[in-house]
């Protein structure tokens, strides 16, 4: 164990108010969502399973070994989407926080599977360039692992499609930064796509409602 | 008499439904009680909401302003939390008639498999597009959505608004890739028979049932 009993504490809480924070910012909904923070080359904290971010409680965070992530003590059972949070930490020391989470805007990219263009120097600056789609796999499983590890090679931000996005910081602080501005890049890139296809110049949800309503209505 | 931890969870979600911007005219809260089950009162708003404004009524209701509910909860014995609330994108698709397909994976897991527009807002066809669903939308209305508990019936909603933005917007911004058929099935199975059962039956007893 190479890190000291005060910084695990620390960790703990910096993984429960994530959650919390993921829940207050509208960045997620309900029980799903994951964060997990770096104790050291090889462990990590993370978020359990399918339980309220709410009442978790600091010490209901398992310890997860990086390198083996069937290995994982203390805490409750860690979520089924530890290895994708272990893969990019093992791939990259830099990183040592990392959130995979559903907010909305993002997930209309993931959903349609778009990559999305650099919006801003900002996400330029903190995603690295255009942020790519992952492949398609079902929750927990190899393929949703590995379509995630392959849209992350240089980048700090990808989409999972049909699922919702991922993001990797130096710190939780910039991991939520990371994911701030992938939440409004989306909505800006979809505001943009709007005015663009029906020749608007003010974007309004009534412009869009409208459309959708002519052109897909019964 | 309501038990004062239901007044409490209703009082609460329906601040959160405000919070959210999913109120609209007609909303409807009602969990299920002792007794049957209890419901804010026709016409009423969920804004600023008290445990004092509800009423309780039996299942076997005839009252044609809460027949709905009740019928809802004969129907599925499994569910303790009905929601009818008006999400701005969730009534753009409600207003096109449209069906919203298995655009996300939290959708076909808490929501189902898809959530359709009834033909007609009659209690029979409400309660059939509910079957095997949680979710179900009202011709040019808003969407009702059931839980077993009042948590998850509100997630249901939050997570429905959600895929109403990605399928309003994907099909702006050039069309949703859908999940395969199985792969939905398989992800509604596992949630409601394992993901979140445990979490459920916690919030089951916070909540008062």
């Amino acid at each position: 164990m190479a890190w000291t009993k005060e910084e695990e504490i620390r960790l703990r809480k910096v993984i429960k108010d994530s959650g919390v924070n993921l829940l207050k910012e509208n960045l997620v909904q309900g029980t799903w969502g994951n964060t997990a923070v770096r104790l050291d080359e090889d462990h990590m904290l993370v978020t359990p399973t399918g339980l309220d971010y709410v009442a978790l409680q600091p010490e209901d965070m398992p310890v997860v070994q990086i390198s083996d992530t069937s290995v994982w003590t203390d805490g409750k059972k860690p979520t089924s989407e530890r290895k994708i949070h272990a893969a990019i930490m093992a791939a990259r020391p830099e990183i040592n926080a990392t959130i995979h989470s559903h907010p909305v805007w993002c997930s209309v990219l993931a959903s349609a599977r778009i990559e999305l263009p650099v919006m801003s120097d900002e996400m330029q600056k903190l995603v690295g360039g255009p942020a790519r789609v992952g492949a398609y796999g079902l929750p927990g499983t190899k393929k949703l692992k590995e379509g995630t590890v392959e849209a992350m090679k240089g980048r700090n931000a990808c989409f999972m499609a049909n699922h919702g996005v991922f993001c990797a910081g130096k710190d939780m602080d910039e991991a939520f930064e990371i994911i701030r501005v992938m939440e409004k890049s989306c909505k800006e890139y979809i505001r943009q796509c709007t005015l663009k296809i029906t020749g608007q110049l003010e974007y309004s949800d009534e412009l869009l409602f409208d459309y959708f309503v002519s052109k897909y209505g019964r | 008499m309501i038990d004062n931890r239901i007044k409490q969870t209703i009082a609460d979600y329906a601040a959160k439904i405000v919070a959210e911007g999913m109120n609209g005219k007609g909303d409807r809260i009602a969990m299920r009680t002792k007794d049957g089950f209890c419901v804010n009162e026709a016409n009423s708003s969920l804004e600023g909401l008290k445990g004092d404004d509800l009423v309780e009524l039996s299942l076997d209701t005839q009252d044609r302003e809460y027949a709905l509910i009740a019928r809802m909860f004969q129907k599925r014995p499994e569910i303790h939390a009905v929601l009818y609330t008006h999400a701005p994108f969730v009534c753009a698709v409600a207003r096109a008639k449209a069906t919203i397909p298995a655009v996300l994976d939290d959708m076909t897991q808490i929501v189902g498999l898809n959530c359709k527009t009834c033909k007609s807002a009659t209690t029979e066809d409400l309660v059939n597009g509910l079957k095997r669903r949680n979710s179900v939308l009202v011709p040019d209305g808003g969407a009702l959505t059931v839980g077993r508990t009042m948590d998850e019936a509100y997630t249901c909603a939050l997570v429905l608004d959600k895929a109403s933005h990605a399928y309003v917007c994907g099909s702006v911004i050039g069309g949703n890739k859908l999940i395969n058929c199985i792969e939905a099935k398989l992800m509604n199975i596992i949630y409601q028979k394992k993901y979140s059962k445990v979490n459920q039956e916690n919030i089951s007893k916070r909540e008062g049932e």
